[in-house]
């Protein structure tokens, strides 16, 4: 704690100095600067900026911090910030806030010295402050004269001017084969089919590279492919990451989302509308943006606070970095802590952005099907039917017997871990309970119970026990996690993420008291009505109710039950007492129930996607150091404020108003970035590196340009051309420089060997996707059947914390593309995750692209491949001539789109006739040609 | 590296993902402590390259406790804790919260203390066998960490950040220096025989560092996946599908000459091809004589204990081949909370006395056949765990609660000193108090013992030089012998 100096000390001393009088004028190199070195520039001097104030530099010193005040107002002393903050007049800001403070001395100094007018003398600072807003990016998109070219196409103007600047030309168109190879790679992300490859080589007609063109951007493939370098830049998993690393069933809708986005060409501002509020656009599967990051579950949270809120913040770190990665191309979550080092985003401007997103959760979302109002109009019908079902099932269960202490024959049938029916005599009572005195295997597991219904008597049918009907619960006891609280019992959701579990091993009760008396005559319980575990199922138990003396009851208890069996018990168990046409009945009854309860399920609970969910945003401040126990001064949501045009919401902007006016700030044609980022992205996954070689990283401590004035142009022509990213693929392949060969030429590899500067095409291997797919078109068993949720790459496993074995038999499932495979964060697919396959942990807008032999042990050795290369042989059979020759021609061409040469047609007989056809095929499975785009 | 040379060894793969390093990175950062990027070829990714400065250590082993070792039950000596058993934990409020919950009153240590070896130094009967090292291990007693969430403290113990995604000690390790052995990998990780630990891969995880640089999992229990030759081809079918593989790379590359990533790619399947011959060698645990095995425990009848041992010499048969980084695990998390691993919430001792042995005597074997073999000279050995526990029971439970504010670690080996204490933790070892440590410390000293530079060993990402360290740590030269 700091002493303040008192005031009449420094009254004093001012007193003192002024007798002495006309002392000689303070001068800022001998006597100011010394002082502000030894106590303030630590902080506010060429390593710091703290509250965005710097004291080594002129201009900035002048200007003042962060707050938008001048710290010195020359020639008023004693009003000067400060002065004020230096002597402790201000008890807020008490500077230095570390370290040793001014003496009464050095604080006259300083205040005669701006009395005197703060005579700071010009190109005396050894510091030189950057204006962090003299970035190219941050300035207006340039707009410079086409040079011309051959082709007459701007895109080879830019190129081609830059390539005679360095003594180099574009090469050659490259051949059709080549040419039709590579646009299926790009666009498609699979090979062509031999038969559209002769057909494209052998056309004479000069439009026909167009018309190519506009037939691969027509086709959903070209979607599949161009969705996949989107999700890579958000993160995109289907699970939740960390430890548990548990499935999120329902983000698949997502995926699918972008896909239909690229295929119909969504123009870029409302492709950012849709993922930032499509709800308010009925499009709620775009959302799934804001929350497509890992994020820790209830249970991994500590209870403590300082845990719930860091956890939170995590959240909404990751929300603004994904909108500043994505979108603006700059690193906003670097300014959570201080502001950002290098680029123009206070801390202030980082708290801002979060409070646009301060009222967004984790969470799950209706999709609204197209025929939501009709569904309405048929739902009450639908349930009268369903009660009446209900009714007819009912007469066929059997009445517990609680009377015979132990039935030799059990009436009833044996439990299941999905739903079990317990019937009664009907009785009126205010409270159920549920005692459990053993689970399935044996005494180690606590029970579980995901929900326990009771009914009240008809006609008037109803679950009493819902919490929304007023009833509450009691419990023995429960397990510390939240998804297994004794509430979840009676929430009306099904499944273990919301079950009551016992914290004792094989025991335990659990006690429902409704909101008033009822009269009841049925229980349905069950372990997991969703039907993925079997395990903690209560095999021992008793149903009780309290009568009005309060004294318990039994009312059913598992006594008369067949004994229960470690899995669903087989049918005729089930079924024991009923007997020939009691059973046809049943079967009839059942069927209609099964049905209706199917479709009213359908009916009332629309698909879900894993995406945002909004609530009133809380206030947000700037936390000190970005830690959330620190608190500082609230702010509004906000754009950035240095980049862009203006962005103000009011303080308490409803919470979509907050998304809404971001996504349009986005994609306002004034502000520098979304365009430039979108068209650079475009352009990487053409040529492998972007105009700009960091795709998320656009401020000063990205890489600069190597055409700035190409990359201006683009995203100039992206924007008049009304956003329309297709538009922007067909001026890049049809200009010559994607058109020209990619054969090395020695002149120009001694210049630029990296081409950077497209003298050539450049060839590179093909993604992870890439290789999968065109391993599958090849043996032709690609399956492409789009949309839905996706396959599982790994062995199922229901542990509370996944464990992803990989998959070791593969059928037509598994066949789809590799977009569809489902991603699990981290865990990579055992064949094709080693090909630099990113993990969802952090964004990956640009692949590594490294070699390995753990590839090579991939693509040689797994039996995903092996398969596949049997596959193929059995295609060759199937499509050729039964002579070697005639199958390595198909081979070739199935794989390279080309004929074999002499001397590889030799060598591939001779492998077929000495080894076979599938050791044939998995040599050209694994072969570089086929993983390279040329 | 002018901008010049390196636009000549961006073309293809590994250089061109150092483009954006070289172009961006740089340019704003002091020139004296800038990144020092490893020179890597992209034809041989993983060849050996020169430290930073003068290591000590050549390799590192991180023997890693999964589930959160109690620092008072077995190394950090706290007679007060004795003496307040049963007590309420003075300074908080009643039933104050932690991970898990409310808190019950301070509970003595469940393992007697002993003083051992000529330090005299205090510790428990948790460890029998490594407390015979006592004399030769290096404690750092205020450890501390941040999350008291296992996956994310995990994830910073093994990668600095408690997010997903970032690259682990041993992938940037590889990548700084490559590695000694050729036809192994750089990096090897030995999951537990019961399974992965908490954070599964991430501990391993190369993040945002070229898949080169990942981890390769296997242990004695598990090979690598796809690593055998296919069952029913034979050794002439899998080696004339080789040759022809070859034969048509070759004609290929022909048509590209002097293209790094084709090359790179054939060079692959050859180096793939020696991996298998090599990897099973390597783990082929006939060749150790009996007595070795049975110092191991590697002969015990229960496959856990015998497992767990075997993976310890598997450990030591990868480092003496150069490899450069081995990762061992003890304990799963499958199996949930406790029961395969070290998260002692419930009963605390009636876990341990079960994980306890499947621990002590190989990894106490591992460290004296290190040193029997000279290997200690030239190799760090890193014993950790993701947190401590607490010094109260939880209420109504027989366990100790998460405690991220103060754990302990131990060093041995390459360069550091023998019998010696750093930092300690409060009376009770409730915090860190003396010469608090953090993780990126650790990992700073580590990097150091290395001959690198934490500062200096970093990786162009998303507009950000990415460091093991993130912007913080301080190499802890009192370690140093």
């Amino acid at each position: 704690m700091c002493i303040r100096p008192p005031v009449t000390l420094i009254a004093g001393l001012a007193l003192v100095v002024q007798a002495f009088a006309a002392p000689a004028p303070v001068d800022f190199i001998h006597d100011v600067r010394p002082i502000l070195e030894k106590h303030c520039t630590s902080c506010h001097g060429p390593e710091k900026h703290k509250s965005g104030f710097r004291l080594d530099v002129k201009a900035e010193a002048l200007r003042g911090g962060d707050s938008g005040e001048p710290a010195i107002l020359p020639g008023k002393g004693a009003e000067s910030p400060l002065i004020r903050f230096v002597s402790g007049l201000d008890e807020d800001m008490l500077m230095p806030s570390k370290g040793e403070r001014l003496n009464a001395g050095e604080i006259d100094t300083l205040k005669r010295w701006i009395d005197e007018g703060a005579a700071w003398p010009d190109g005396v600072d050894t510091a030189v402050a950057v204006d962090k807003l003299e970035h190219w990016s941050f300035k207006p998109l340039r707009r410079d004269p086409v040079p011309p070219s051959t082709s007459g196409h701007p895109i080879d103007g830019f190129i081609a001017a830059k390539l005679a600047e360095n003594g180099l030309t574009l090469s050659p168109e490259a051949d059709r084969r080549t040419l039709i190879r590579r646009l299926h790679l790009i666009l498609h992300g699979l090979p062509p089919a031999p038969e559209e490859a002769e057909a494209f080589v052998a056309i004479r007609d000069p439009g026909a590279y167009e018309a190519l063109v506009d037939r691969l951007l027509a086709s959903p493939r070209y979607g599949e492919r161009w969705a996949r370098h989107w999700l890579d830049v958000i993160a995109f998993a289907e699970t939740h990451g960390f430890e548990v690393n548990t499935p999120r069933e329902n983000a698949w809708p997502y995926r699918d989302y972008v896909i239909e986005a690229f295929n119909r060409d969504t123009p870029y501002p409302r492709f950012i509308l849709e993922q930032l509020a499509g709800d308010t656009v009925n499009e709620p599967r775009g959302t799934a943006f804001l929350v497509a990051t890992a994020a820790l579950l209830t249970g991994q949270i500590g209870k403590d606070e300082e845990s719930k809120l860091k956890a939170r913040q995590d959240e909404l770190n990751d929300m603004v970095a994904n909108v500043g990665g994505a979108f603006l191309g700059l690193t906003l979550h670097c300014a959570r802590c201080h502001d950002h080092k290098f680029d123009p985003v206070s801390q202030k401007d980082y708290y801002s952005l979060q409070a646009v997103f301060a009222g967004v959760r984790h969470g799950e979302r209706p999709i609204p099907p197209s025929d939501w109002d009709d569904r309405q109009k048929r739902e009450p019908a639908l349930r009268t039917q369903f009660a009446v079902a209900t009714e007819r099932m009912f007469a066929f269960e059997p009445v517990a017997d609680v009377a015979t202490a132990a039935p030799t024959t059990p009436r009833r049938a044996a439990l299941q871990a999905t739903v079990n029916s317990d019937r009664f005599a009907p009785v009126t009572t205010n409270r159920v309970r549920f005692t459990v005195s053993a689970t399935l295997h044996g005494s180690v597991e606590a029970p579980c119970i995901d929900e326990l219904e009771v009914f009240s008597v008809a006609p008037d049918r109803r679950n009493v026990a819902l919490a929304s009907a007023g009833a509450r619960v009691t419990a023995s006891g429960s397990d510390a996690m939240a998804m297994h609280a004794p509430e979840l019992i009676n929430d009306g959701v099904y499944g273990d993420e919301q079950a009551w579990l016992s914290n004792e091993p094989g025991k335990g009760w659990i006690e429902i008291e409704f909101a008033r008396p009822e009269r009841i005559d049925f229980v349905k319980w069950g372990r997991d009505r969703l039907g993925k575990y079997r395990d903690r199922l209560p095999t021992e138990y008793r149903i009780e109710v309290a009568g009005a003396d309060g004294v318990w009851r039994p009312v059913a208890t598992s006594a008369d039950r067949a004994p229960t069996k470690d899995g669903a018990p087989p049918r005729s168990t089930r079924l024991a007492h009923l007997k020939g046409a009691e059973l046809a009945a049943w079967a009839e009854a059942n069927g209609e129930f099964t049905t209706l309860e199917r479709q009213l399920r359908e009916l009332t609970q629309p698909p879900k996607v894993y995406a945002g969910r909004f609530e009133k945003p809380p206030a947000v401040h700037v936390l000190s150091r970005g830690d959330p126990m620190q608190p500082r001064e609230a702010v509004a949501p906000r754009a950035l404020s240095q980049v862009g045009p203006a962005l103000t919401l009011p303080a308490d902007a409803s919470e979509s108003q907050r998304r809404v006016a971001l996504a349009h700030w986005l994609a306002d044609p004034e502000n520098p970035l979304p365009a430039r980022v979108l068209v650079n992205r475009i352009w990487q996954h053409h040529f492998g590196e972007g105009l700009v070689g960091t795709p998320n990283d656009f401020g000063r401590n990205g890489a600069l340009p190597t055409h700035p004035e190409l990359l201006d142009w683009l995203a100039r022509d992206f924007i008049a051309g009304g956003w329309s990213i297709k538009r922007l693929q067909r001026e890049i392949v049809l200009s010559a420089t994607w058109r020209q060969s990619s054969a090395p030429r020695p002149d120009a590899l001694a210049k630029d060997a990296g081409t950077r500067l497209l003298w050539r095409f450049p060839p590179r291997r093909i993604e992870a996707e890439g290789v999968r797919d065109s391993t599958l078109a090849v043996s032709g068993k690609l399956d492409l059947r789009m949309g839905g949720p996706g396959f599982l790459p790994f062995a199922p496993n229901f542990n509370y914390v996944r464990v992803y074995e990989p998959k070791l038999s593969f059928g037509p499932d598994d066949w789809r593309r590799m977009i569809y495979m489902t991603k699990v964060r981290m865990a990579q697919d055992s064949t094709f995750g080693a090909f630099d396959c990113p993990d969802a942990g952090q964004s990956a807008p640009k692949r590594p692209r490294s070699t390995t032999p753990l590839q090579a042990l991939s693509l040689f050795n797994s039996r995903f491949v092996l398969e596949q290369a049997g596959f193929m042989g059995e295609r060759l059979q199937r499509e050729s001539a039964d002579s070697p020759a005639a199958q390595v021609r198909r081979a070739f061409a199935l794989a390279f789109q080309r004929a074999p040469d002499a001397a590889e047609l030799v060598t591939c007989e001779k492998l077929i006739r000495e080894h076979g056809l599938s050791a044939f095929c998995r040599v050209l499975l694994n072969a570089n040609e086929l993983l390279f785009i040329p | 590296m002018d901008r010049r040379t390196f636009l000549e060894h961006a073309g293809t793969g590994l250089g061109g993902i150092a483009l954006a390093s070289l172009l961006g990175g740089n340019r704003v950062l002091a020139a004296d402590r800038g990144p020092i990027r490893p020179q890597i070829r992209p034809e041989n990714a993983l060849a050996a390259r020169p430290p930073h400065f003068a290591p000590r250590a050549k390799r590192v082993l991180v023997i890693f406790c999964s589930g959160a070792v109690s620092h008072l039950d077995s190394f950090d000596y706290k007679p007060t804790l004795f003496r307040l058993d049963g007590q309420p934990m003075p300074g908080t409020e009643k039933d104050f919260l932690t991970f898990q919950g409310e808190n019950g009153n301070l509970v003595r240590p469940l393992y007697d203390f002993k003083p051992r070896g000529q330090t005299g130094k205090m510790v428990s009967d948790l460890f029998p066998h490594l407390a015979e090292l006592t004399d030769d291990l290096c404690f750092i007693h205020s450890m501390t960490a941040k999350s008291n969430t296992h996956g994310p403290a995990e994830n910073q113990m093994s990668t600095g950040f408690t997010l997903d995604g970032f690259p682990s000690l041993g992938s940037w390790v590889s990548y700084a220096l490559g590695s000694e052995a050729d036809d192994l990998p750089a990096f090897v990780a030995i999951p537990d025989p019961r399974g992965v630990p908490q954070a599964g891969v991430n501990n391993w995880s190369n993040g945002f560092l070229p898949a080169v640089f990942q981890g390769t999992a296997f242990n004695a229990q598990k090979p690598i996946f796809n690593l055998a030759s296919p069952a029913g081809i034979s050794h002439s079918a899998d080696g004339a599908a080789r040759d022809a593989l070859r034969f048509l790379n070759e004609r290929h590359l022909a048509k590209f000459p002097g293209d790094f990533e084709l090359s790179a790619r054939i060079a692959s399947y050859e180096l793939a091809a020696r991996m298998q011959l090599s990897v099973p060698e390597v783990g082929d645990l006939s060749r150790e004589s009996a007595a070795t095995l049975a110092d191991y425990g590697a002969d015990d009848p229960d496959p856990i204990r015998s497992g767990f041992a075997k993976n310890c010499l598997l450990a030591r048969r990868l480092l003496e081949r150069g490899v450069r980084c081995v990762q061992l695990f003890n304990g799963s998390y499958a199996m949930g909370e406790g029961i395969g691993n070290w998260d002692g919430h419930k009963k605390l001792k009636e876990q341990y006395d079960i994980h306890a042995p499947i621990l002590d005597r190989p990894a106490a074997a591992l460290v004296r056949d290190l040193r029997q073999r000279g290997l200690l000279e030239d190799t760090l050995v890193v014993w950790t765990t993701e947190f401590g526990r607490m010094p109260t029971f939880q209420k109504g439970a027989s366990g100790r609660d998460h405690n991220p504010n103060g754990f302990t670690v131990w060093l041995t080996g390459a360069g550091v000193k023998r019998g010696f204490s750093y930092g300690a933790t409060d009376e009770l070892g409730h915090r860190a108090v003396d010469k608090i440590a953090t993780i990126y410390d650790l990992h700073a000293t580590i990097l150091h013992l290395m001959g690198l530079d934490h500062e200096r060993l970093s990786f162009y990402h998303n507009g950000i030089e990415r460091r093991l360290t993130d912007v913080h740590g301080h190499v802890l030269t009192d370690l140093f012998a």
